[in-house]
């Protein structure tokens, strides 16, 4: 069969207003029902042709699935609320801004206009390979292409590989897990609520998906509570381009520091694993330490023991070391004036 | 040596797909019907959906009703260009990467390449078309790139120009730095990116001034 | 965070000098013709064009990167309805042998990439076409259609195919070879393997240095290696980088009466009509091509793209309009691209940086199809840019199953610069010199001398005044200030400031001005360049204003379509375009003023020289009776003949005197041949200077300030000069920070082919007060003084960068480029340069 990219395969287009609707809609048409929020992750698979669902289930159409409620504990994102919308709202900016910061470095402008945080924590994995249709592992394949003695995996993981060595792409997804929000699902069971680190998936448990969301599941909006509200927050993505880029590697954290020690902290990295990653170990060995460079250089040594570094990546084991360094123990500023 | 493996794909494609030619032309806009008559929330429950006539949608385009046949997969892109003749909105990559796609959707940049028209119902499209008064009278956005000079192929233009008046709309004072973040999410290949932040600073001028 | 830590500019805004002393139109702004048209979003591309029953037409790529053909299964897919046909190989027509200007006839050669083939030579490749009512319908088909493939080798590296037993990515070949003069000079491909000795140092990132076909020397080398005070011995390597138009390449066509109507985008209206012409086998006056918008060139369109006839096969067919619009990922395949060149220079040093030798070999990866030499171009730019006493060169060009290259914005000396300055730099922290003293003391100056002796003699440039130009630069820039500034690093930053010379073509001549003086008094300029954005398209036509002495105002240009007669026009490649169409254009408005003094000395009496041009009239010297440019005109139709096209003077070329014929009758209709002197070859040159500020515990790193100073003669529009240098200052810029290809090459095939993959610079990649200047000094070798400016500014953009990288992080970071995170965390983890210093397409 000869390969053809750039037209979009005909499909019913599904628009529910209510997220009943579109659940009755996904319970209706099961694995042929492709759910699409702002459509940028979905576009790609679809223009690509490797992926030809029956059903497009637009979700953009529902409006109890937008918005930012604030309440007396954090904030209720809505998962249909703009990535835009999050970088600019002023209790999530002030008390926050962990997400704030993370969301405005997602790729471009249009993208934040369109793209929403639940797409955004629920997009695939860009590895090349497995983006270009090979049929890999995470493809339901038998082989990794990017782990071989000449794949190209400058941009794959160094920790967390099961067979498939892609990365998880989400900006946003670290800043959640560190600012220990909850996403709300809706199943066809009922409501569910899980802890963030909770929804991504490694491959060792599913190498074919990046989150826990099964055929019906709805994800329909993301909790932050108010744990670290007003925190210190640190937030960096490294990325080859200023825009529109992945990360190479992102680094979140959320810290309460009293009396000049680390008194609680949350800290997360994504484009690392495949699934964003919480590092506990880190978390543990900081608590109680002063929240200084020294702290910073042992956090920075311990979050990179065990990493496996693939033929081109293994600039991701100092990078790593540096960025959570950065997130724990600050940045050395440089002192020149002009 | 090897050989290259059988790409996958996931061939779930009703067998008999209602086609229709692309190119049907311009449908002119006749009587201004809500679109809002066209959202259907209960059909939708209902399932299938195929026929031509639930194709046939109207669209607020450039302060125009425009009544247009549009498949379900179609982009607000194609529709523009291939059914209403605007074709100042140009597709440099199809991928949501490159901006010469962008366009206002109720004020707000968006890439039309990388959006379902039948999402837009009940929405404003503003396409460069419809930027000009109707006189003839360029928007302060297309006068200053005019004053400066900027762009070079100006394959990219409508689009940098699209993303400039959505984000001065909503930032009419920026820095210089603040404005080229604005635009940010356009390619321009002859790369002019200073010659045309010269023409975006001073359009965000011509803008205040207005 | 340094994300948000972009300064606000507090610099002047470049340029507000005056240019062009003298002038009225030349060095001065104004709106170009087709501005208004631009910014409605009602300037026509050839996607943009729509005909009644228009059919769409999709390619069929190759999967593998080297096959033949065995067998294509196309009965599933001419079944489903929508679909009108399927052009394959076969149906491509042999491309017709070409005759140059000297009427030498050039065979096609057989090794000449076609529109489609049966030996897919790239993943990419395009197999087949079909043409169907919509594109839903010609991919539905597309995926009915299976080909039997006999897979053959291939190699996507060019140092792999040189290896003892290397595979070769044709055949019957590896290597591209030059014959000897007096044969054509038509590349010629055959088989070249090196020894296992001469990879003996491949390991440790050392290019070997096998056989190469392309050889030339002058001097005593041998001596300037045995005077030199350092000697270095460097391997450098430069990427692959696709052109990347933002248009891609689209067609449209259909047929009338027996001709073809062609609508692409091109860098050459008037050159591209012939090549449809060859690549069609159909008589050129069968062609109509129409291209009045083009969204980019940068090389890759000289004279449009081959795939173009695809469309006018099928709709010759299928007899109705086919569009073909190509995609993003397409255009990475067919789209072209720069060779990347690996190359290896030995350069010997006398203590104060002046070079005494330079030995240099480069492998050029030439992709499937064309020979590409930028190898051998890079060291003609180096050998003029640095000014060697003595020098060798040799070259391989290396054909690899990747995509076609094609000449891009400086093909070759975007290679040779990016690979002599590192070394440059280095040369200097180890001699202890400044670096800005270092290029000065090897600065080209005047007539200065550049490559190899042909029959004794070597050729020499019409003037150059870089030195001038680096002067005034570092002065700009503040170069003194920068280089001396203490600390050199401060927390986790390090800043480094990089200077870099750089020099292209800059011009031709012998080209045709056409330009018609109407019955309304209106002077039209036809215009046979193509509108790629340069502007150049217009601008030239300013030099025929001006010594008409008419205000721009009443002057028209007309482009865009080649049934609209323009003369014979120059590609728009080589940056040759502002100079050679500014003196045709020069030349046509001199005739036209001796026209008119002839037609009022015929009409009033007395003789020509008699009267004067001025103020729209010629009339008698001194005062007294003349005609308006109106009555001059429509008393030429009245004289006929030479006046009003109906007699052509005999030296422009026969295409002119075609154009000339069809114009006849329409008023004072003028042409003339460029026939002035000129003393050597044209150069353009730069001097580029560039600040970065590097994090060391990311590798990320900011552009702090980019200067860039040109010598390109009289400047002759400055807004579209200024964008000229910055953006393709900006391209080369793109080859240090980030784009390139990714190949798997157990595959053979590309792995980044998204924009977000092979990194295309974006806005916020560069400066957002990058300042250019020109120092306006006019070329003694060409009336206006203009020099092209297009191709220059791009070895300098990407080397400046490079330099001012190692003066922050060190001499031994990196031995490639682009430079990224990567690279640098990983050198300054190892403390020696990163890995795979050899490796293609990491």
């Amino acid at each position: 069969m000869a390969v053809i990219r750039d037209v979009m395969p005909a499909f019913d287009l599904l628009q529910p207003s209510s997220a009943a609707d579109a659940q009755k809609l996904l319970q209706q048409h099961g694995e042929e029902a492709w759910v699409m929020a702002g459509g940028l992750d979905s576009f790609d698979w679809l223009k690509d042709r490797i992926k030809k669902p029956k059903v497009l289930v637009d979700l953009s159409g529902i409006d109890e699935l937008k918005g930012i409620r604030t309440n007396g504990d954090g904030v209720e994102i809505g998962a249909m609320t703009t990535l835009t919308e999050i970088a600019n709202h002023p209790v999530i900016k002030s008390q926050y801004g962990l997400l704030s910061q993370a969301v405005e470095l997602v790729a471009s402008p249009q993208i934040r206009n369109q793209g929403t945080l639940g797409g955004n924590v629920s997009q695939d994995a860009r590895c090349w390979y497995y983006r270009d249709g090979w049929p890999c592992y995470r493809a339901g394949g038998n082989i990794c292409y990017a782990d071989t003695p000449v794949g190209r995996n400058r941009e794959h993981a160094i920790f967390g590989a099961n067979r498939c060595v892609a990365v998880h792409p989400s900006d946003a997804a670290p800043a959640l897990i560190a600012l220990d929000a909850k996403f709300v699902i809706q199943t066809p069971k009922g409501e569910r609520t899980v802890d963030a680190e909770d929804y991504f998936l490694g491959p060792e448990i599913d190498i074919t998906r990046l989150n826990i969301l099964q055929s019906g599941d709805l994800l329909t909006a993301i909790r932050i509570p108010s744990t670290f509200s007003g925190a210190k927050f640190y937030f960096e993505k490294v990325r080859d381009r200023n825009v529109w880029d992945f990360a190479l590697m992102n680094v979140a954290s959320a810290m309460v520091v009293s009396g000049g020690n680390i008194d609680r902290i949350r800290i997360a990295v994504s484009a690392v694993a495949p699934k964003p990653m919480r590092l506990r170990a880190v978390e543990d060995a900081v608590r109680g330490k002063p929240a200084d460079a020294t702290t910073g250089t042992m956090a920075g040594n311990l979050a990179v023991q065990g990493a496996v570094p693939l033929q081109f990546n293994a600039y991701k084991i100092p990078l790593m070391r540096n960025l959570v360094k950065r997130a724990i123990g600050g940045v050395q500023e440089a002192t020149w004036t002009s | 040596m090897s050989e290259i493996p059988e790409l996958k794909t996931t061939d779930s494609t009703p067998k008999t797909v209602t086609r229709r030619r692309f190119i049907l032309g311009v449908i002119a806009s006749g009587g201004v019907v809500a679109a809002a008559n066209y959202k259907f929330i209960s059909s939708a429950v209902h399932g299938q959906m195929s026929s031509a006539g639930e194709r046939l949608i109207t669209i607020n385009v450039n302060g125009m009703q425009r009544r247009v046949d549009v498949m379900k997969q179609e982009t607000l892109a194609w529709t523009l260009r291939y059914k209403l003749g605007l074709t100042g909105t140009k597709l440099g990559c199809d991928r949501a990467e490159c901006g010469a796609c962008t366009v206002l959707i109720d004020d707000v940049p968006h890439y039309s390449c990388s959006t379902l028209t039948h999402t837009v119902r009940g929405r404003k499209v503003t396409t460069v078309e419809g930027l000009a008064s109707a006189d003839g009278k360029l928007h302060p956005i297309q006068q200053a790139v005019v004053d400066e000079q900027g762009f070079q192929c100006a394959f990219c233009m409508s689009g940098f120009i699209m993303s400039a008046v959505g984000f001065l709309k909503a930032n009419p004072n920026p820095t210089r730095t603040e404005l080229a973040h604005g635009i940010s999410g356009n390619l321009c290949r002859c790369q002019d990116y200073n010659k045309i932040l010269d023409a975006m600073m001073r359009g965000a001028e011509y803008m205040r001034r207005a | 965070m340094l994300e948000n830590g972009q300064k606000e500019p507090t610099k002047p805004k470049p340029s507000e000098r005056v240019y062009g002393a003298g002038y009225k139109l030349i060095g001065k702004n104004y709106p170009t013709n087709d501005m208004l048209a631009k910014v409605t979003g009602k300037a026509k591309y050839a996607e943009d064009f729509r005909a009644e029953g228009m059919l769409f037409c999709r390619l069929v790529l190759s999967p593998v990167p080297h096959a033949r053909i065995k067998r294509v299964h196309l009965d599933d897919a001419l079944a489903i309805p929508g679909v009108k046909a399927i052009l394959t190989a076969d149906d491509i027509p042999a491309q017709a042998d070409s005759m140059n200007d000297n009427g030498t006839v050039i065979k096609a050669s057989k090794w000449g990439e076609r529109a489609l083939t049966n030996e897919p030579l790239y993943q990419g490749d395009p197999i087949l076409a079909v043409a169907a009512v919509d594109e839903l319908t010609c991919a539905e088909a597309i995926e009915k259609i299976r080909i039997d493939f006999e897979h053959l080798p291939f190699v996507i590296d060019p140092l792999e195919s040189l290896r003892p037993g290397g595979p070769n990515a044709r055949e019957d070949g590896n290597v591209w070879v030059r014959p000897e003069p007096p044969n054509p000079p038509i590349p010629q491909l055959t088989k070249v393997k090196w020894t296992e000795q001469d990879f003996a140092d491949y390991d440790k990132g050392n290019l070997p240095m096998g056989h190469a076909p392309d050889e030339w020397s002058f001097g005593d080398i041998d001596a300037g290696f045995k005077n030199a005070a350092l000697i270095l011995d460097e391997t450098f390597i430069t990427p692959d980088v696709s052109h990347q138009c933002l248009e891609p390449r689209t067609a449209m066509a259909y047929w009338q009466n027996g001709k073809l109507f062609l609508h692409s985008g091109t860098q050459s209206t008037f050159q591209t009509k012939p090549a449809i012409a060859k690549w069609m086998n159909i008589d050129v006056d069968k062609v109509v091509f129409i291209s009045e918008y083009t969204g980019g060139g940068f090389g890759s369109k000289i004279t449009g793209g081959i795939t173009m006839i695809i469309p006018a096969l099928l709709s010759k067919k299928l007899n109705a309009p086919v569009m073909m619009r190509i995609s993003r990922e397409e255009e990475h395949y067919i789209g072209r691209a720069r060779p990347s060149v690996e190359g290896r220079m030995k350069i010997g040093f006398a203590k104060d940086g002046r070079i005494t030798a330079i030995d240099m070999f480069t492998v050029c990866n030439s992709g499937a199809y064309d020979a590409q030499a930028d190898g051998a171009s890079a060291a003609r730019i180096v050998s003029l840019l640095y000014q060697p006493p003595a020098m060798r060169q040799r070259a391989i060009s290396v054909m690899t199953n990747t995509p076609p290259r094609s000449a891009q914005s400086a093909p070759g000396g975007m290679q040779g610069v990016t690979i002599i300055e590192p070394i440059l730099a280095k040369a200097a922290r180890r001699l202890g010199v400044d670096q800005v003293a270092l290029r000065r003391v090897n600065c080209p100056e005047g007539k200065a001398e550049f490559g190899a002796a042909v029959k004794g003699v070597r050729g020499h440039t019409t003037s150059c005044f870089l030195k001038e130009a680096l002067d005034r630069g570092a002065e700009q820039f503040k170069w003194q200030e920068k280089a001396a500034r203490q600390p050199k690093r401060s927390g986790t930053l390090a800043r480094g400031v990089g200077v870099s010379l750089s020099c292209f073509v800059g011009g031709t001549v012998g080209f045709d001005g056409l330009l018609v003086i109407t019955p309304q008094g209106r002077v039209q300029f036809q215009s046979g360049i193509g509108n790629l954005g340069t502007e150049s398209v217009i601008d030239v036509h300013r030099a025929g204003a001006e010594v008409l002495g008419v205000p721009w105002e009443v002057c028209d240009v007309v482009w865009g379509d080649t049934s609209k007669n323009f003369p014979y026009t120059c590609a728009s490649g080589g940056s040759q375009t502002t100079h050679a169409m500014s003196r045709a254009s020069h030349a046509v408005a001199t005739e036209c003023k001796l026209k008119l003094q002839e037609i009022a000395a015929k009409s009033l009496g007395g003789k020509p020289e008699d009267y004067e041009v001025a103020n729209q009239r010629v009339f008698r010297k001194g005062g007294g009776a003349g005609l308006s440019f109106a009555q001059a005109a429509q008393r030429a139709i009245q004289l006929g003949g030479i006046y009003d096209g109906h007699d052509v003077t005999p030296d422009v070329n026969k295409q002119t005197k075609a154009s000339v014929a069809a114009l006849a009758g329409q008023g004072l209709v003028v042409s003339a041949k460029d026939k002035y002197p000129r003393d050597g070859q044209t150069y353009s040159y730069v001097a580029s200077f560039a600040e970065v500020e590097v994090d060391i515990e990311t590798g990320k790193y900011y552009i702090l300030d980019f200067l860039a100073y040109a010598d390109v003669g009289t400047v002759m529009h400055p807004a579209a000069l200024g964008g000229q240098i910055l953006g393709r200052s900006t391209l080369g810029i793109a080859h240090a920070i980030g784009q390139k290809w990714v190949y798997d090459p157990h595959y053979g095939v590309p792995v980044a082919k998204r924009f977000y993959q092979n990194r295309p610079p974006t806005i916020l990649d560069v400066p957002n007060d990058m300042q250019w200047e020109a120092l306006d000094i006019p070329d003694p070798e060409t009336p206006v003084g203009a020099r092209g400016v297009g191709e220059p500014p791009v070895g300098g953009g990407c080397a400046a960068i490079l330099n001012a990288l190692a003066d922050a992080v060190g001499d031994e970071i990196f031995r490639r480029a682009p430079v990224n995170s990567d690279t640098i965390l990983t050198s300054l983890e190892a403390g020696h340069p990163m890995q795979h210093p050899l490796m293609a397409h990491i």
